[in-house]
């Protein structure tokens, strides 16, 4: 069953009131009216109207007032101001406080009809949004259990049956049986890292890192993140040359994300780099922030990609042969870095290269310490 | 006197790739599949150690079943090796704690999947490390 839209008329003259209810009757609507502001406002937190008309110049508190006070009752619900004075300025004012739109004075049946409709149009449209996001949220939340059980966990128990069999048959098997074992657990191995990576990026709320954040030194991340990465680096004959410009003050942190990010941007300038190239590390101070940049002299970014790099799911259209990526990881760097209340940003070339430049606010240093 | 273990874990092609390890290096499996069973086959029995799954039922009931072993005076000491999926998540259920959160007074964690060699060396060294502290108990 479809429920009543719910009207509120606010206006100290009666006769407007009076014919409001009058025209706007019948049909699907109930209509309560209130003779000034405060009543209005009153009224308001009881009623829970879908649209409110508010007549602009009322004795006791002003239309505008009451406009603040939908607002901060509900921005979702709909207000339309009624004004006698018609100047552009008020009604200006008026939309700025958060109305939908005015209705001048005098006004006949129908402009009031058409009015109100389209108000209603905009309420529904309007809850209509925020059911869908508040589904989407969930849908977001549900993702974590859905994904970890239904794909991860069958996964998981084909590995393990897979490194039985391995050792199980491991004196019956040829080694071009025993290859194809390790290939089928190479595969399933990616697999649940990818399923791994996804779950991370859309089920966990990285904001939750700042419970823990405590004075963190960019010098000691930096090099946990080499660490990780130079297997990869040395397999395709890539320097990795960091360059730190000491003394840093440290920054407010989680030392495990921060590293996270500077493996993924590390990693992804392997990745897009030649054989026997630098990739050079640079951390330094400016002012305020501590500044980490990874610049590599890879294939470098164009300039459709660049704007998209940092969204989710994204891993490049320009059809470069390289290895493919699972699109996430800029998107969680971004993530983590902008729950450091710092920045990440891209300057890149095609065939030149690539930087990308981590900008952290540093802890304020207590002088005397 | 043959190694006992207890394995809880509700899915059983899982199990069945755990316990074979297990039998191979001539450990005695016993297994249940939820929590309850789990939970009355451990007071009923004797075991040596615990294989526990995290993910269970309808969220984390492993978890749940440690803290109750912990508070059980005759199975707060058996040492317990937590096989779970969740690893990544386990950082943000637990906030502020290592990605090995203690749970009871001998434990070990491993990621779904285990390799064999490995399974082996955490279940020896929990194992010994059990022994170890039975030791410095007097009487």
């Amino acid at each position: 069953m479809n429920q009543r839209s719910k009207l509120l008329i606010i206006d100290d003259e009666e006769i407007v009131l009076d014919s409001c209810t009058q025209i706007l009757a019948g049909g699907d609507i109930q209509i309560v009216t209130a003779s000034n502001g405060t009543l209005g406002l009153q009224l308001l937190k009881e009623f829970i109207p879908d649209l409110v008309f508010v007549d602009l110049k009322m004795p006791g508190i002003s239309g505008l007032e009451v406009l603040e006070g939908i607002h901060d009752f509900d921005p979702n619900m709909v207000a339309i101001v009624i004004t006698g004075y018609a100047t552009v300025t008020s009604a200006v004012e008026a939309m700025k406080k958060g109305a939908y739109d005015f209705l001048p004075k005098p006004f006949t049946p129908d402009e009031l009809r058409l009015i109100a409709r389209r108000g209603l149009e905009k309420r529904r449209l309007i809850l209509e949004t925020v059911t869908l996001r508040k589904e989407k949220e969930m849908l977001r939340e549900q993702f974590a259990a859905i994904v970890s059980h239904e794909l991860k966990a069958p996964l998981g128990a084909v590995q393990q049956n897979l490194f039985v069999l391995v050792d199980e048959l491991s004196n019956q098997l040829t080694d071009e049986q025993k290859n194809r074992f390790e290939r089928m657990q190479t595969g399933i191995g990616d697999l649940i890292k990818m399923i791994l990576t996804w779950l991370r990026a859309l089920s966990v709320d990285v904001n939750k890192i700042q419970e823990t954040f405590q004075p963190t030194s960019i010098a000691s991340v930096v090099s946990k993140a080499v660490e990780t990465v130079q297997t990869h680096a040395t397999r395709k004959d890539i320097e990795i040359v960091p360059s730190i410009a000491e003394p840093l003050k440290p920054v407010n942190g989680d030392e495990g994300t921060l590293v996270e990010t500077l493996v993924n941007l590390l990693n992804n300038a392997v990745k897009f780099s030649r054989s026997g190239s630098q990739i050079h590390l640079n951390v330094e101070e400016d002012e305020n922030d501590v500044l980490i940049s990874v610049i590599d002299s890879g294939i470098g970014i164009s300039k459709e990609d660049l704007p998209y790099i940092f969204n989710d799911f994204y891993s490049g259209k320009s059809g470069q042969a390289v290895e493919k990526g699972s699109g996430i990881g800029l998107a969680i760097t971004r993530r983590i870095v902008e729950a450091h209340h710092g920045a990440i940003s891209v300057e890149s070339e095609p065939g030149k290269g690539s930087t990308f430049t981590i900008r952290l606010p540093a802890l304020k240093v207590p002088e005397h310490a | 006197m043959n190694t006992k273990i207890m394995m809880i874990d509700d899915d059983p092609d899982f199990v069945a790739g755990i316990k074979s390890i297990l039998e191979k290096a001539d450990y005695s499996v016993d297994v249940a599949h939820n929590p309850k069973d789990g939970f009355q086959a451990l007071q009923a029995g004797r075991y040596d150690l615990l294989l526990l799954d995290i993910m269970m039922g309808r969220g984390a009931e492993g978890v749940a079943l440690a803290r109750k072993i912990r508070k059980d005076p005759k199975l707060k000491e058996m040492p317990v090796l937590i096989i779970t999926g969740l690893r990544e998540q386990i950082a943000f259920l637990f906030p502020g704690q290592s990605v090995h959160p203690h749970f009871v007074e001998t434990d070990e964690l491993v990621e779904k999947p285990v390799e064999p060699k490995l399974l082996l060396e955490k279940v020896s060294s929990l194992l010994a490390l059990a022994e170890e502290k039975k030791q410095k108990v007097p009487g």
